[in-house]
């Protein structure tokens, strides 16, 4: 992934750190998961249960359609923002046009301004448009926040893009597809990589606006979550936390093949 | 750019025709409420889908709920029921408040809600709330009057019918000591006997100002006297209280300069036994946690001898729910004797009506309920249950005591 680089020594120890402090709360949530009668001053859980496992994929729990939902959603979302972020970026890095900073600061203002005060306003503006309780209502709130990342990540990467490659592409007879493909695309590799995971983590981890505008007929795997963070059921808690986090963590892991810019 | 702002333009006068239309045609108004006999609003719910909006933090509770009791309903009316589970009670409050702003009075997508205290007087004060049904409901007979009257001192008048009972219970590990305290008084000089040993949740967490309450009343002649709000009354009792708690900070888990913020945190801090009691509403809590393997077998719960705080919680109809009449009978079969029974059954909850109003038979499966190790019995939890006090007191407490406790 990263080349024929070596690591130097102290690159390896700050990694093995790193890998240490993310893996441990990982174990940790695993056997909490799973543990009956884990107390102080014990190291280990004394006995197993797979009581909380149990219950995750039952089908009365509604977990595992939860957790579809926040998927299909996620993917959506990110699809959507980056389509549109993609020509947002471009205009506003490559062209100049009267009001552009003012658009530019329109477009940020989402993440500038606390996202609580953006879902219940949005939840205001939802309900008079009919929006709320439905899917397209919840996946349109959710591109609220993860638009602006989008747009910033790609916007850096086109101030870098060499324009004249498509110039030069179309003269030698590319079809529009063919120099999107070919040369677009690939510069654009690595920022769109990354603006996908922005937009699907935050997609994915959206309580709130989820709650507000889905109405609870929009079940996602954060409104079970923090439902259970909530009481004081600590296996299940544990158990739904790394549910949570597997497919966060593999949709990080396959976007970051695509970080390094394909030559 | 104008092409922009064409576009810009037609999406937003395009928005409004996405707007969805008015409930559907079976509408099921107040007044055809007021008019219909029971068994029409039975008629009426044959067959609907209800959503039910409730706390989900208790996975035997949703489980109990989508299955069991969702069996039963569609066995019994033909309904669906739809949990929907919240974190916080107070989020579909919210909902429901930017809903009424909005002028969403039809086809809310919560047709039901668990409720109780704060929540409810909010709800009841912002005109929140369907309308008065409680009284209409047949299985209202099965539960004390008092029940029916005030939520933590807010005058019900109808607008929600009263569900399930939950008692303050006091937990403690009987292979730590053998007999707890079980007064005030008692408590501070085992605290200060004891340092480090006991701390108690930082209001405004809903069980820790329920633990401060307890003093409150105690140094204010006891819960009776707390049902209305009394300025004066209140300047005396919390004065006391917040002297009490001043003196015994230092003795407190960490020298009371930081607390639990949450029931859970205080679970914990008990259950690795770093102090000695923990609290919660439910009687049948410790039973619950020895169960799931979080306390040990030996813990054990006990109430105040001047009694420990009882109150029911309630379920209400939002003004916008767009099934009222299936939230009708599905409100009205959770207050039955056959529903009662199954649910403490399964979660072993404290059974909520009244003995008298039962059949022969009801009674008999009334008793024969099993209750956990750590549960006390309904006889000493009703002989030990004081009503709520107002929430006025309950709000003041809360806010007086970061002042007067917390900072200083």
């Amino acid at each position: 992934m990263f080349g024929k680089t070596k690591f130097s020594n102290r690159e390896t120890f700050v990694l093995i750190v790193l890998s240490v402090a993310a893996f441990v709360p990982m174990l940790w949530l695993a056997l909490q998961s799973a543990a009956r009668n884990w107390r102080f001053p014990l190291l280990f859980p004394a006995e197993f249960s797979g009581r909380a496992w149990e219950y995750l994929l039952d089908s009365s729990s509604g977990i595992l359609p939860a957790l579809f939902n926040s998927l299909i959603i996620a993917l959506t979302v990110t699809f959507i923002s980056i389509a549109l972020a993609i020509p947002a970026a471009r205009a506003v890095a490559l062209h100049d046009f009267r009001g552009k900073n003012f658009l530019f600061f329109l477009m940020l203002m989402p993440i500038l301004s606390p996202s609580v005060a953006t879902a219940i306003g949005g939840h205001a503006f939802f309900l008079r448009y009919g929006l709320t309780d439905s899917w397209f209502g919840v996946m349109l709130i959710h591109l609220i926040p993860t638009l602006p990342y989008c747009l910033l990540t790609l916007a850096s990467s086109f101030a870098r893009f060499e324009v004249d490659l498509e110039t030069q592409a179309r003269t030698l007879g590319a079809s529009t597809w063919q120099v999107w493909r070919y040369i677009t695309l690939p510069s654009l590799a690595p920022a769109i990589a990354v603006s996908a995971v922005f937009a699907f983590l935050i997609s994915w981890s959206q309580y709130l606006t989820t709650l507000l505008i889905g109405g609870g007929k929009i079940m996602t795997l954060p409104l079970v979550l923090i439902s259970f963070q909530r009481g004081t059921d600590e296996a299940v808690t544990a158990a739904l936390t790394l549910v949570f986090l597997v497919p966060a963590v593999l949709f990080l892991l396959i976007s970051a093949r695509f970080w390094k810019a394909t030559k | 750019m104008n092409k922009f702002v064409l576009f810009a333009v037609l999406f937003l006068a395009l928005l409004p025709a996405c707007q969805k239309k008015g409930a559907d045609a079976a509408q099921f108004t107040v007044q055809d409420f007021q008019n219909a006999k029971w068994k029409d609003v039975e008629t009426k719910a044959q067959g609907t889908t209800v959503s039910f909006a409730m706390w989900g933090g208790d996975e035997a509770r949703n489980r109990f709920m989508n299955t069991e009791a969702a069996v039963r309903l569609k066995d019994k009316y033909g309904i669906t029921l739809n949990i929907l589970p919240l974190g916080d009670t107070a989020e579909a409050v919210n909902k429901l408040l930017n809903e009424k702003q909005a002028n969403k009075t039809g086809g809310g997508s919560i047709d039901m809600i668990w409720i109780n205290g704060e929540n409810f007087r909010t709800a009841k004060q912002a005109n929140l709330l369907w309308a008065s049904f409680a009284e209409r409901l047949p299985n209202i007979r099965y539960y004390e009057a008092d029940a029916n009257k005030r939520d933590f001192g807010t005058l019900i008048d109808g607008l929600e019918a009263p569900w399930q009972k939950a008692q303050f219970v006091l937990a403690y590990d009987s292979a730590r000591f053998y007999s707890p305290p079980r007064n005030i008084p008692a408590l501070g000089d085992w605290i200060r006997n004891n340092p480090g040993r006991f701390t108690y949740i930082a209001p405004p967490d809903f069980t820790g100002s329920a633990f401060l309450r307890h003093i409150l009343f105690h140094f204010g002649g006891g819960a009776k006297n707390f049902q209305e709000f009394d300025e004066q009354l209140y300047a005396e009792a919390s004065a006391k209280t917040f002297a009490f708690l001043n003196e015994i900070k230092p003795f407190l888990w960490r020298k009371g300069e930081t607390y639990p913020q949450s029931p859970k945190e205080l679970d914990k801090l008990f259950a690795n036994a770093e102090v000695d009691f923990a609290y919660n509403y439910g009687a049948n809590f410790a039973s619950e946690r020895i169960k799931r393997g979080e306390y040990p077998p030996t813990v054990r719960t006990f109430v105040f001898d001047a009694g420990t705080i009882s109150n029911y919680n309630y379920l209400t109809i939002p003004f916008n729910a767009a099934n009222p009449a299936g939230a009708l009978v599905v409100i009205n079969y959770l207050m039955s004797p056959e529903y009662q029974i199954a649910q403490s059954r399964a979660l072993g909850s404290v059974y909520p009506h009244k003995l008298d109003a039962l059949t022969a038979e009801e009674k008999q499966l009334v008793s024969g309920l099993e209750r956990g190790a750590a549960t006390l019995s309904a006889e000493e939890l009703a002989a030990h249950a004081v009503p709520e006090a107002d929430s006025e007191y309950l709000e003041r407490l809360e806010k007086d005591w970061r002042e007067k406790v917390l900072l200083p």
